[in-house]
């Protein structure tokens, strides 16, 4: 206050009092206005989603993105282009052929592969696997001993 | 008095307890926090909307609150922050210059029904309103509620140095203005 005095000796004259007034009983009912106010605004606040929800939209959207982009692409090219799509199929077809011959001749043993290649009078249905149970003994016993099969069984 | 702080801080930041304290938190800060804005805003009405701005704010963001400072100290920064943003949305809206609001101000303080001083005090309020926004705030600060600068450093965000500084010039301003007005 001394300070005050030096620094500012009018100043220091003024009475040091809040110099404004307030309605009456402002502060008894600004709780009651407030909290009413407050209530509005939670009303206008988003409610919180459900857990569930929250985790599982991010995986829908991604969905519902690839499904979108599919049909984008794959609408116009069937409606527009059927002769694409056709030959796309026929290529995808003979390259399922190809792995059923593939897988056929992997699962052949080096034995009977040769013995395959010495058979001239084999078939293609025979190549492709489709002989029944009495060639199959009969080949096994002209060309394959005892022993062998026991190893093979063994293995 | 910091304990019963943290104990509300406690309490609000609990969904449970969260209503009751906030009442209580209400009951505690609302005329301190009024005088504190009133000073900046000088209007009853605008007051009362920024006050109860401030205690919005303050329920939304109660879970944010670090504690890093004191429940006093935040509560001061939120309601120092609301006041200059509701001053600005007035420049904003009468097209003022960003630092010309004083016109707005000295309306608001002649026109004020609740205005219940004499003379000189209209005179140091008139007094004030011609220092610059900040340095109004030093001083209403400093002067009315003799806050320590410590804690003024923590809600204005400035340097004890600086704020001392300021409080100094705004003191010398008054005083030259009150012995020209004589």
């Amino acid at each position: 206050m001394n300070k005050l005095k030096k620094i500012a000796p009018e100043l220091s004259k003024i009475k040091k009092e809040q110099p404004f007034g307030v309605p009456d009983k402002y502060f008894d009912d600004f709780s009651a206005r407030l909290h009413h106010r407050l209530e509005t605004e939670k009303q206008a606040l988003p409610q919180p989603k459900n857990p569930f929800i929250r985790y599982l939209k991010p995986a829908l959207g991604l969905a519902a993105s690839f499904t979108l982009i599919f049909m984008l692409v794959y609408w116009p090219v069937k409606t527009f282009l059927p002769d694409y799509l056709a030959k796309t199929n026929t290529f995808i077809e003979s390259t399922n052929e190809d792995d059923a011959f593939r897988t056929f001749i992997e699962k052949l043993d080096e034995n009977s592969f040769f013995a395959l290649l010495q058979e001239p009078h084999l078939n293609e249905e025979t190549i492709n696997g489709d002989f029944n149970d009495e060639e199959l003994m009969s080949y096994l016993s002209s060309n394959i001993s005892e022993y062998e099969i026991y190893l093979q069984s063994e293995n | 008095m910091e304990n019963d702080d943290r104990e509300l801080i406690s309490e609000l930041k609990q969904e449970n307890t969260r209503d009751l304290a906030f009442h209580r938190l209400v009951k505690l800060y609302q005329e301190r926090l009024y005088w504190h804005i009133r000073k900046i805003l000088l209007n009853h009405e605008d007051t009362d909307d920024v006050l109860q701005n401030t205690f919005i704010k303050v329920w939304k963001s109660i879970g944010n609150f670090r504690e890093e400072s004191t429940l006093y100290t935040w509560l001061y920064r939120i309601a120092t922050n609301e006041s200059i943003t509701f001053l600005n949305s007035k420049k904003r809206r009468n097209l003022l210059p960003l630092n010309d609001v004083s016109d707005y101000l000295m309306e608001n303080l002649t026109s004020d029904p609740y205005f219940e001083g004499d003379e000189l005090q209209m005179k140091l309020q008139q007094a004030i309103l011609k220092l610059p926004e900040k340095q109004r705030i030093v001083f209403n600060l400093k002067y009315f509620d003799e806050m320590k600068y410590e804690d003024m450093s923590k809600i204005l965000d400035t340097s004890v140095g600086a704020l001392k500084a300021s409080y100094h010039h705004a003191t010398k301003k008054i005083e030259e203005y009150i012995k020209r007005s004589d």
